[in-house]
């Protein structure tokens, strides 16, 4: 057991590490070529590679601005919201008269689900980004909100105590103790708010949108377009895939001083991380 | 009693810390057990103090009382002839945990307490050189914590509290946490360090040989309730050096104060 523990320590050439990786992709297309070559699923169901292609040429011209559209509406949502949410979580935290205020909003927001709340979003701020946008940031706001808290819960007492023993006033503590303390702990639920948006920008964009990805993808449901709507989806998920790219790259630059389980060893093997 | 100004100078020694009556319990209920009871201390100035005890007896509790970190239940500590309500940069405090900064580099964290009191750049810059040259940091003032080890972690720690320049420095089992070696060349730099910039420490510990090493003063505490049990005079001369240790004085001197702490946890 140990041995063998220890004997994947050791570096292999690269193909071996990058065949497993890529062994079940290409599985899957196998499949599918397979699949739809022998006609074995009608195309409605599962349409053929050469059905995506045409599919993507059909697509072609309105394609860039419907990804611009979505991307500024998810980013834009994203952004107001991660900020909105880990500024009031920051402030719950700061003050107690604000905690008790926003506290209950908070606690009662909490498990509405966002989704149900489109027709309301869509009543009170017309057709149009603004609902979308203000749909996106109620959904990531709340997770930012709540982990914020629990995060500035868990600060442990002594760097607040060394702080204060040192002349730090409250406000001090916060911008020197409290936020880098919860950075690295906020960035899983950055990463977690930054999928959850994609998505909340496709529902928000099925109510009453007239362009952006999921508007499309509404219309190929609309004529049957099996091709186009998993065309859609695949550019949707390499959107999420990039976004959440980015945001790991930040991260490590930006938590540089956190010990990182390091990749070698008996204990990265058995957490995962070798 | 209450009228009198305590912490007045004595024609011999000025009295830096009166720790007076001190109780302390964490519940308000009177049956309950009190962390410290009927505790009375003088400490004076630019005293290196000692306070000794079993895990539990209260010691901590003690010095967090006096870095005004926590009220005491009844009673109070006066510093300079003023009471003690809340933590100040008069009193720097040095923890038994890990309690550098993680995301900080060494220097910045030295510089902490100098930025908190808005020192002007070119003076914290001066102090912080002089003190990161003090605890042998210099060469690696620019890295992070993690990239420390244990021993050198420690030293930040101490630099952090010195570089604010406390008239008391409160230390929590400071070096407990450390192996022998570390923990005996740590005591010897810290020995010498004082010995060069004198000030009131107040040194919790559980450690004799290393209560008798450093102190002026060992106080020994009792177990439930902590109290003051005997306070015990340690006149060997200074500069010490680390082969004081094995003198037939200090060992005898050892041997007492090992008596009187198993006598206490009873």
């Amino acid at each position: 057991m140990e041995k063998e523990l220890i004997a994947r320590v050791r570096k292999r050439p690269k193909i071996y590490d990058l065949l497993p990786k890529i062994i079940v992709p290409i599985a899957v297309i196998i499949l599918w070529v397979v699949i739809t070559q022998l006609k074995l699923v009608r195309p409605i169901f599962i349409p053929a590679p050469q059905n995506l292609w045409n599919s993507f040429i059909g697509m072609y011209e309105i394609l860039p601005g419907a990804m611009l559209t979505t991307i500024i509406m998810t980013l834009s949502g994203f952004a107001i919201g991660v900020t909105f949410g880990t500024v009031s979580g920051l402030v719950m935290a700061y003050s107690k008269t604000i905690r008790d205020l926003l506290g209950t909003i908070f606690d009662f927001m909490r498990p509405v689900p966002v989704f149900a709340l489109i027709p309301l979003f869509i009543l009170w701020f017309g057709i149009g980004r603004a609902p979308q946008i203000a749909l996106i940031a109620l959904g990531t706001s709340v997770v930012l909100g709540v982990t914020t808290l629990e995060a500035i819960r868990n600060v442990p007492t002594i760097y607040i105590r060394a702080a204060l023993t040192l002349g730090a006033d409250r406000g001090r503590i916060y911008t020197t103790v409290i936020v880098p303390y919860i950075i690295p702990h906020l960035i899983g639920a950055i990463r977690v708010a930054a999928a959850a948006s994609w998505g909340l920008d496709v529902a928000a964009e099925f109510m009453g949108s007239q362009q952006g990805l999921g508007y499309l993808i509404i219309m190929q449901q609309t004529y049957l377009r099996t091709a186009g709507i998993i065309l859609l989806v695949i550019v949707y998920s390499t959107l999420a895939v990039i976004m959440d790219t980015l945001i790991a790259t930040i991260e490590r630059r930006i938590t540089r001083w956190t010990e990182r389980r390091t990749s070698i060893g008996v204990v990265a093997s058995i957490v995962g991380s070798s | 009693m209450e009228n009198q100004l305590p912490g007045v100078s004595t024609p011999e020694r000025k009295i830096k810390i009166r720790i007076e009556r001190i109780d302390f319990s964490y519940s308000d209920n009177p049956k309950d057990q009190k962390v410290i009871d009927d505790f009375n201390l003088d400490v004076f100035d630019q005293e290196f103090i000692s306070v000794v005890g079993a895990s539990g007896c209260g010691k901590s509790t003690l010095l967090n009382i006096i870095a005004g970190l926590l009220p005491p239940t009844h009673g109070k500590v006066w510093l300079d002839g003023e009471i003690v309500t809340k933590p100040g940069q008069d009193r720097a405090m040095v923890f038994q945990d890990d309690a550098v900064f993680p995301w900080y580099t060494v220097r910045q964290n030295v510089e902490y307490g100098l930025k908190a009191q808005k020192t002007d750049t070119s003076e914290r810059k001066a102090i912080v050189d002089q003190v990161l040259k003090l605890v042998g940091l210099t060469e690696s003032q620019n890295l992070f914590p993690r990239q420390l080890s244990g021993g050198m972690r420690k030293r930040v720690d101490v630099a952090r509290a010195l570089a604010i320049k406390p008239k008391v420095l409160l230390m929590d089992e400071p070096f407990a946490a450390l192996d022998v070696l570390t923990k005996g060349k740590l005591q010897e730099e810290f020995l010498n360090i004082w010995n060069d910039n004198r000030m009131t420490v107040v040194f919790v510990t559980h450690d004799l040989e290393e209560a008798i090493y450093l102190s002026d003063r060992v106080v020994v505490m009792s177990n439930h309730p902590g109290r003051v049990r005997r306070v015990v005079e340690v006149s060997f001369a200074r500069p010490r050096e680390i082969d004081l240790k094995t003198v037939p004085e200090f060992q005898s001197m050892r041997r007492d104060l090992s008596h009187e702490f198993d006598q206490s946890i009873e």
